[in-house]
């Protein structure tokens, strides 16, 4: 079955924009191909790909860095990557706890996060976490460099603002996570290593001083609409009450009656993921809370 | 030397000994080939257009523009299969479905499932080829359908077949006792209405295969199946071909577990190629996969026991309805399996059963690991549960109480067969799970508890018990050739036999039990097999029969080539056909009958956590004791365990097939979820229990289906000790365990 008839690997930004140019529509930006090859043999190799270009050469694409306040993450940074990365279990723990339920071991030591945020599903794990990380995501598009919220790359179901054959996903940028602020990811699905979730929750809390009330927070559960997105009403129903048991159960529940999930034939229905909304909530914020006003993060559900 | 090796036939040598599998290095370097793997010099791709529609008359088939396509090279339609039906059971199945063909199906030019086929394509390449199917264009005349087997039993519903009244392919009866006199002692009665949902076979190699024209100018199929001879009987049918022109031919099979038995590309192959004249080769996706063979039958069960205060069960009413899709398939065998298990492995003097194969226009149904068993153990073993449970009595108990014992009657009104030993494998399984046994019988401690609130812990027990060989009349047998060859010593023993080597380690266990029965090292036997030119029938690798019925037709063999050799004769050859005692079909109004010449019998404990707020079940470790007779490679039978234990619980928690309208939504693995290594039980203990069977080769009982029966409602069981609640329908998804819950306000917080 032939899937492609020519592959590039460049070794730099400039030289995969050039190929892309120079095939004008035509290529495909490659990165693990997870994704891609899955796609491109259901079309039972009747179609081939003219050119493959693949972006896991380019060194700085590949890279997890510090940069002050803020860390950027690569877009070809694998995913057992960045579950090794000390840094993010540290300061962008929900990152790393949902790239570590991405798929089996083969999936994750080649999948990207990219790759994860440029085909712009509604319940991609590594972009839920984004979500709430409240990223950016440096970009080229039209030939133009730019920044924009990560939120912004996703037009619709498998609709990514990037388009793949013309334009690149360079690296996300977003605030490590400060001292009373903490993040959490969880997801409901078998821990089995073929599929995506049933339903995935990341949050992001920042408490005050004494680590008691909360001060902000942000909640991204998917798939709730076609394209992640986040709770805002939750968000702001937090600000200012106690970290407490009876505050996240109540949040829980505004979560519960205030989201509206879809049934999806074969994975699950509206009614089972709307009470799954509920426990995962809990279950996400009752962790992050904990991790803000214990300083203890040692992230959780990690495959091996 | 002929002394020693008389002497040493009495002691064993190889048998029940774990030797390596003989086809492992092959198979673990890659270098066997498996159907898929095989090319033959000017092959051809073969694709295949399958009906649009759940149920229409097909009016016309236009091929014109597939034809014109540049690289077709044929493209055939219901006309011209010379004989255009088949069947393992009834050939009540077009091959092709289509106006104007010869065929003994009313209505052949009717579609009545999605995986019905309408024309075959072949081309130069499979791009092409796939390429012209999408062209042939199909006129459809839409027919009402039908997908509900309870509402294809109503008067007005849509008939699928002329000749069957009610869409009703057969109604099995039991009647036993008496029911009023049976309820009148009754202390408790509990009823319960189960379902079972539908399960894919999934085995490792989507179907695949080639046709050709032999030296020998046969049209020879390569292809995987589970019986050679049956796959070349329907080819000679549909062809119109004596059998010495008809050769079927299996390479490496991988896997099978029934979803082989019934025909997928061996017809169609044999066609092409014996039309053109040249090699022809397929090979399906796992969607086609998937789409195109049968399923396991889904079922709805209705059941009402009653048992006394000391937990004697008087009475057992049951209603089993199982949906055979639009043909025969297997499903009169099936859901006649189904009928005899679904009061148990237990002695009950009065019995009603009422099971019916209905025909919709869902999914092919068909042979499946335990043959109907599975759906009628989940009833069963469910209802035994819940009498314990109703009486107050642990579940040991009430089935030590019950089981059948050495000559105790059937639901169908005769013994079994001697050797009956599901008493005892009840008991060891207690034993050696959770249970004790003090002065008041068999006895539990309570299940300790997980700290997380959400996680509750739950253990389950039930038992099963599962024909081995053909049932209900089928003229059971099977061919083995024992070739002694050397001069003054036995220098080489070659064994013919046909049975398929599907994965379960057959062939290994043939040649272990040639060694024996020839006393001669494992490594000087040479085994030939898998070729209908060069083998007697074996009959199928199917119904848990092979080990038992090939090693009695080898023994029987060896026995003759040892006299032979004896006589001087080299090379010493003799042919033994095995025919077990026989077996009888069921009287239509009571069902009275002997069933069955063997069993093997089964009991299974199981732990499983239950995260009571997300449905989510894990099942934590299983101990399942099987009565084998005798473990002829126990490496090989502790494997079958496992792997039946692990497609059990797919079946019991994970496996969701949707379908909607008779078409399946979800044709792939990632998201008709089978169990993968993170899945699996942290332990599957087997304990492996050698009762002999009297008329079992050196004592052996097939086993390779038995310890799949129990699992699911040993799972239901042990969610209920968990959680409180029943749950009577299969798969146990998330979904339907939280809805479950909920339901009795578990699991909110
Ligand atoms: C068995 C299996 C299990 C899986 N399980 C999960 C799971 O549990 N959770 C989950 O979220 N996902 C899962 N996936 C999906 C997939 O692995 C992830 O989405 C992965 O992150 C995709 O990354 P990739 O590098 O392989 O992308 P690719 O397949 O290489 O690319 C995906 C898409 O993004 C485009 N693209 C990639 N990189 C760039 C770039 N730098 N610039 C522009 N366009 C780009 C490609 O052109 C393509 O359209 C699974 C996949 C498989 C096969």
């Amino acid at each position: 079955m032939k899937l492609w008839e020519h592959y590039h690997t460049p070794t730099t930004v400039d030289g995969a924009l050039a190929l892309l140019a120079q095939y004008a529509g035509q290529a495909r930006v490659i990165a693990g191909g997870t994704d891609l090859l899955v796609d491109a043999r259901a079309e039972g190799g009747f179609h081939p790909y003219p050119a493959l270009v693949d972006i896991t050469r380019i060194p700085e694409l590949c890279a997890v860095e510090e940069d002050g306040d803020f860390i950027t993450v690569g877009a070809g940074v694998t995913h057992t990557q960045i579950v090794k990365s000390s840094l993010l279990a540290r300061y962008a723990t929900c990152l790393v706890e949902s790239c570590g339920v991405v798929g089996g071991p083969q999936v994750r030591n080649v999948g990207t996060l990219g790759g994860n945020v440029a085909h712009a599903l509604p319940a991609g794990d590594g972009t839920t976490s984004l979500v709430a990380l409240d990223a950016e995501a440096d970009i080229v598009k039209d030939g133009q460099p730019r920044r924009v919220p990560v939120q912004e790359m996703f037009l619709g179901p498998g609709q990514s603002l990037v388009d793949s054959t013309r334009d690149l996903l360079l690296r996300f940028r977003f605030h490590r996570a400060a001292d009373h602020e903490a993040t959490a990811f969880k997801r409901i699905m078998r821990p089995q290593g073929v599929a995506l979730p049933i339903l995935g929750c990341a949050v992001w809390v920042r408490l005050d001083e004494n680590r008691a009330t909360f001060e902000a927070a942000r909640i991204s559960i998917a798939p709730v609409g076609p394209t992640p997105g986040r709770a805002g009403e939750v968000e702001q129903a937090l600000i200012g009450q106690p970290a407490a048991d009876e505050t996240i159960t109540r949040i829980a529940e505004l979560a519960q009656s205030t989201l509206h999930p879809r049934t999806s034939k074969y994975r699950a229905t509206a009614d089972y993921r709307r009470e799954m909304i509920g426990v995962l909530v809990r279950r996400t914020l009752a962790l992050a809370v904990k991790r803000a006003q214990t300083g203890d993060i040692v992230p959780e559900g990690v495959g091996a | 030397m002929k002394e020693e090796i008389t002497v040493s036939a009495k002691k064993t040598i190889v048998l029940g000994q774990t030797v390596q599998r003989i086809d492992a290095v092959g198979k673990v370097t890659g270098e066997t080939p498996y159907p898929g793997d095989i090319n033959l010099d000017g092959q051809l791709w073969m694709k295949l257009r399958f009906s649009d529609r759940a149920h229409a008359r097909v009016l016309a088939v236009d091929t014109s523009r597939a034809e014109a396509l540049p690289g077709v090279v044929g493209v055939f339609t219901a006309r011209d299969v010379p004989q255009n039906e088949y069947g393992l059971v009834i050939k009540d199945q077009p091959v092709l479905i289509g106006p104007g063909s010869n065929s003994q199906v009313a209505d052949a030019d009717v579609a009545r499932c999605y995986a019905d086929c309408i024309a075959v394509v072949v081309a130069e390449t499979e791009a092409t080829a796939a390429e012209a199917a999408r062209l042939i264009e199909v006129t459809y005349e839409d027919l009402p359908a039908v997908f509900d087997p309870l509402e294809a039993m109503q008067a007005d519903a849509p008939q699928i077949h002329a000749n069957r009244p009610g869409n009703i392919l057969c109604h099995y009866k039991i009647r036993k006792g008496d029911m009023a006199a049976g309820w009148a002692l009754a202390d408790v009665v509990v009823e319960g209405e189960y379902h079972t949902g539908y399960q894919e076979h999934a085995y490792l190699q989507p179907e695949a295969g080639l046709g050709y024209m032999d030296e020998q100018g046969r049209v020879t199929v390569i292809v995987a199946g589970q019986w050679v001879h049956e796959d070349q009987e329907q080819i000679c049918h549909a062809l119109n071909l004596p059998e010495d022109q008809v050769r079927v031919i299996y390479p490496a099979i991988g896997g099978a577990f029934g979803g082989r038995e019934d025909m997928s590309v061996q017809i169609v192959l044999a066609l092409a190629a014996w039309k053109l004249r040249r090699p022809v080769k397929i090979l399906w996706s796992r969607e086609e996969s998937i789409l195109y063979h049968h399923k396991r039958h889904p079922t709805v069960i209705r059941a009402k026991w009653g048992a006394t205060k000391d937990g004697k069960i008087v009475a057992a009413e049951a209603t089993v309805i199982g949906d055979a899709g639009p043909y025969n398939y297997t499903s009169t065998k099936v859901m006649g399996n189904a009928n005899l298990c679904v009061t148990g492995p237990y002695e009950i003097p009065n019995i009603r059963v009422d099971t019916y194969a209905v025909h919709t226009n869902n999914l092919l149904t068909g042979a499946f690991r335990g043959f109907g068993g599975p759906q009628g153990a989940f009833a069963a073993e469910g209802q035994m549960n819940k009498l314990a449970q109703a009486l107050g009595m642990d579940p040991v108990e009430i089935r030590v109480r019950n089981v059948l014992r050495e000559g105790s009657l059937l639901s169908v009104g005769t013994p079994l067969p001697p050797g009956v030993s599901i008493g005892q494998v009840v008991e060891q399984c207690a034993e050696q799970s959770y249970w004790k046994r003090n002065g008041d019988g068999w006895q539990r401690p309570p299940t300790p508890q997980p700290t997380d609130p959400a996680i509750r812990r739950g253990i389950g027990f039930a038992a099963g018990f599962k024909n081995v060989g053909f049932s209900f009349g089928f003229p059971e047998q099977s061919w083995a050739t024992i070739e002694l060859h050397g001069d003054a010593e036995i220098e080489e023993v070659v064994v013919r036999h046909a049975g398929a080597e599907v994965g379960q380690g057959a062939h290994t266990v043939m040649a272990q039990m040639a060694a024996e029965a020839t006393g001669v090292s494992l490594s000087k036997v040479r085994l030939i097999s898998h070729d209908t030119a060069e083998t007697l029938t074996s009959g199928s690798a199917s119904a848990s029969r092979m080990t038992f019925m090939a090693g009695n037709a080898i023994r029987g063999a060896a026995a003759l080539a040892l006299e032979r050799w004896k006589n001087e004769e080299r090379p010493a050859v003799a042919t033994h056909q095995y025919r077990p005692p026989k077996t009888t079909p069921y009287d239509p109004e009571t069902g009275r009958s002997e069933p069955n010449f063997a069993y093997g019998y089964v009991a299974q404990a199981v732990e499983v956590e239950v995260d009571v707020e997300t449905g989510h079940i894990r099942l934590a470790r299983v101990v399942c004791a099987d009565d084998v007779g005798r473990a002829v490679n126990p490496q090989l039978v502790q494997g079958q365990i496992e792997g039946a234990v692990v497609q059990a619980q797919g079946y019991a928690i994970m496996e969701n097939l949707v379908t909607e309208e008779g078409r399946i939504l979800n044709p792939y693995l990632s998201t008709y979820l089978i169990p993968t290594v993170l899945d699996v039980p942290d332990e599957v203990k087997s304990v492996i229990l050698e009762y002999a069977d009297p008329i079992g080769p050196w004592g052996a009982r097939g086993m390779g289906e038995m310890p799949y029966l129990p699992l699911a409602g040993a799972i239901a069981a042990a969610v209920f000790d968990a959680t409180g609640i029943w749950i009577d329908g299969i798969p146990l998804t998330p979904d339907r365990v939280v809805a479950a819950l909920r339901d009795h306000g578990i699991g909110v917080f």
